[in-house]
């Protein structure tokens, strides 16, 4: 099946990010393998409009205000004609949001439901319960998601924190891991690489006197834990004469950093490098031999692959899905303390030097774990399951059976029935379940409005993008080319179609 | 019922027409213009001209009386003295005042050199150039033209813009060494049928033989 996917969220290109990246990466895996993508967005400076990006990637920067860190204000329906318009224009048959704090992709998921869609919601944060800021965000992830087909999850953590904070049923939430593309990121001399590919050789030993280098290399905010950071820079220095620290990135924390480092006069031994865009993250990964990744939350972590693919050992802290991420020999955990980190640091530098550590052989690990091909397909998997092209026992591998599935009841793969869905709704709370309930039938109301004040005959289909003739060798490669098959005759089809 | 709010809410039919003097000239012009083709739609559109002329006489004729009005006694105005006389003339002399009947003349006569359509047209001529043209808001007013040489045409497209809640198609020519594209027919934006058509055309009238394979090539992919 090849479907019509739009990709939904606050956050992309230019901004650069996780959630950025993972989208972009994404689409352009699910274009190769037949569908066709399009990414609506919000109109970010200098970047408004209807554009194309390589391979064919469609991005509508939709002209809204922006409100805290690249977030636009929750008007909950005025985003709906427009969004509306496009679905129709482009012919949407599954839409994907992204990211539980991205009002536009929330909004999105409640509208495509009014409209009869297939809905997908990925994940890509840790949120706590206990703040009032969280319980807000909580509350409105719950409503969205009382009416969702599918939702994943980046990390296995990830999806325990979903669940208990959009009470859903675990069925529905598949975690699906982000990637990295390795050949961004290899390490120092390919020619040695290559070397190891046919057989590894002797490793390189550090002396005890040769300098260890430390990469940090993260947004210096407060939940990455720059705090822990600044505590543990001066004591990991003192404790290890031969080691130099490089740090890059930028946040509010900086300038605590740069007191920090004048204070105990570090400045020969750290370097600051402020911003670093991300195609340059590999020049400054390779410098170093140890990566440092003290964040005090984190859903994935994409970072770390990045850096032991660029062959860095890994100190980071056992907080979120980060322990999920690398196998145990690539990484050394610390506690999110102080103490612990520097003691982790300390392991890590003697690991090292002693030459227990592989780390020249960590590139081809990591490239073989994460490949976003790997993404796609398992992705494309929940696509197929949630509309009805795997069957339901398939989809969830037999796991509830009877007549009544919770899956079923609650993500309600066929129903789209307005009085099932404020079922749904209302069940959110006492005073919420009936606000909510309130908030989709307007919702409704307005699609009525929509329909009979702009129906779908005025507003004009926009034509695909030709699509690449693929070589059937590639196919063959891949796998799967019986569904490639299958796909190229219905794109004929389809083609049949428009001509006509 | 609910047909009839569509019909009500729906934008005026956008008619294109293709008009080809010579093989080395050719102009389109999508218009709103109603064309009326029955009997009763043609008797409708005379009489609706014919009301328009005499309101507008009307409208003069009580311009002329309040200014003099013992004007009724002037050979000139004996084609319509009598009536006027014996309608309106002693009655707009004595009540009517200045500060009334030049603002309601103005606006009946507004009301009358009001076009009820727009049309914009683009005619393209072989080696010379392209010239764009927009049909002003009421009669009697030249429409705006821009005058496009064919050496300053680096490129012409179809492209998707935000406009209002909508995202619509347009057709856009980019100038040599200017910022800004210029949009067709920027304020009917017709539709994408209609706008390829005259894409089509455009390209093969610009560029010659040359790029009409490139068109058709164009056509399959789609």
């Amino acid at each position: 099946m090849h479907y019509n996917i739009a990709m939904v969220s606050d956050f992309f290109f230019p901004q650069p990010g996780g959630i950025e990246s993972h989208i972009y990466q994404l689409s352009s895996k699910l274009i190769d393998r037949g569908h066709k993508v399009i990414v609506i967005t919000h109109a970010y400076a200098g970047r408004t409009g209807v554009r194309y990006l390589t391979n064919s990637l469609k991005v509508y920067h939709v002209p809204f205000f922006v409100v805290y860190r690249e977030t636009t204000f929750p008007t909950v329906f005025s985003f709906f004609p427009i969004f509306r318009n496009i679905i129709i224009r482009e012919r949407i048959e599954i839409v994907h949001g992204h990211g539980s704090l991205s009002s536009f992709c929330l909004e999105a998921i409640l509208h495509a439901r009014t409209m009869g869609l297939r809905t997908v919601f990925t994940d890509h944060s840790l949120f706590g319960f206990a703040d009032a800021a969280s319980i807000l965000t909580n509350k409105l992830l719950k409503f969205i998601l009382s009416d969702v087909d599918h939702v994943i999850c980046v990390s296995h953590t990830s999806k325990e924190n979903t669940v208990l904070r959009a009470s859903l049923d675990p069925l529905m939430v598949s975690a699906i891991p982000n990637a990295v593309v390795a050949e961004n990121f290899r390490p120092r001399s390919p020619n040695r690489e290559s070397h190891h590919r046919s057989a590894p050789g002797p490793p390189p030993r550090l002396s005890p006197n040769d300098i260890i280098t430390i990469v940090v290399l993260s947004r210096l905010f407060y939940n990455k834990g720059t705090d822990l950071l600044i505590a543990a820079l001066p004591r990991i220095l003192a404790l290890h004469p031969n080691v130099r620290f490089i740090i890059a990135g930028s946040g509010p924390k900086a300038i605590d950093l740069e007191q920090t480092i004048e204070r105990h006069v570090l400045q020969d031994r750290v370097t600051l490098l402020g911003p670093v865009r991300h195609d340059e993250v590999r020049d400054v990964m390779v410098q170093g031999h140890i990566y440092l990744h003290p964040s005090l939350t984190e859903a994935f972590g994409t970072v770390i692959v990045e850096a032991a693919s660029c062959g860095l050992y890994v100190v980071c802290t056992r907080v979120g899905g980060i322990p999920e991420v690398l196998p145990t020999h690539m990484t050394e955990f610390a506690k999110p303390e102080e103490d612990d980190i520097v003691a982790a640091t300390g392991r890590a530098i003697a690991a090292l030097r002693a030459g227990k550590v592989r780390t020249e052989l960590f590139h081809n690990q990591v490239k073989q774990m994460y490949s976003w091909q790997d993404i796609a397909q398992r992705t494309e998997r929940v696509y197929d399951g949630i509309s009805g092209v795997l069957s339901h026992d398939e989809f969830y591998q037999g796991a509830s059976t009877g007549g009544w599935t919770a899956t079923r009841g609650r993500a309600g793969v066929q129903s789209f029935a307005l009085i099932e869905r404020l079922k749904r709704y209302y069940g959110c709370g006492i005073w919420a379940g009936k606000l909510f309930c309130l908030c989709v039938i307007v919702d409704y109301l307005l699609y009525v409005f929509l329909e009979i004040f702009a129906p779908r005959s005025r507003i004009d289909l926009a034509k695909n993008w030709p699509k690449k003739i693929l070589k059937e060798t590639d196919v063959s490669k891949d796998g799967t080319g019986i569904s490639r098959k299958r796909s190229s005759r219905r794109r004929e089809k389809r083609e049949d179609r428009t001509e006509t | 019922m609910l047909q009839l709010l569509q019909r009500l809410t729906s934008p005026p039919t956008q008619r294109l027409t293709t008009l080809q003097p010579t093989p080395s000239t050719v102009g389109f012009t999508v218009s709103t213009r109603p064309v009326p083709e029955t009997l009763p739609a043609l008797l409708q559109y005379y009489i609706s001209i014919l009301l328009r002329l005499i309101t507008g006489v009307c409208a003069i004729a009580v311009l002329l009386l309040k200014w003099k009005p013992d004007i009724t006694r002037n050979p000139l105005s004996a084609i319509f003295g009598l009536w006027v006389e014996q309608f309106v003339a002693a009655e707009v002399a004595g009540s009517l005042r200045w500060r009334y009947v030049v603002p309601a003349v103005a606006a009946v006569w507004y009301a009358i050199l009001r076009r009820g359509y727009t049309e914009e047209s683009i005619l393209l001529l072989h080696g010379l150039g392209l010239q764009t043209s927009t049909s002003s808001s009421m009669y009697l007013r030249p429409a705006t033209t821009r005058f496009i040489p064919t050496t300053s045409i680096q490129d012409i497209f179809i492209h998707e813009a935000f406009k209002g809640f909508e995202v619509r198609f347009y057709l856009a020519i980019v100038i040599k060494g200017e910022e800004d594209v210029v949009v067709v027919f920027p304020n009917l934006l017709p539709r994408r049928e209609i706008l390829e058509v005259v894409w089509r055309g455009a390209r093969k009238c610009l560029y010659g033989g040359g790029t009409v394979v490139k068109v058709k090539q164009v056509e399959e992919e789609g």
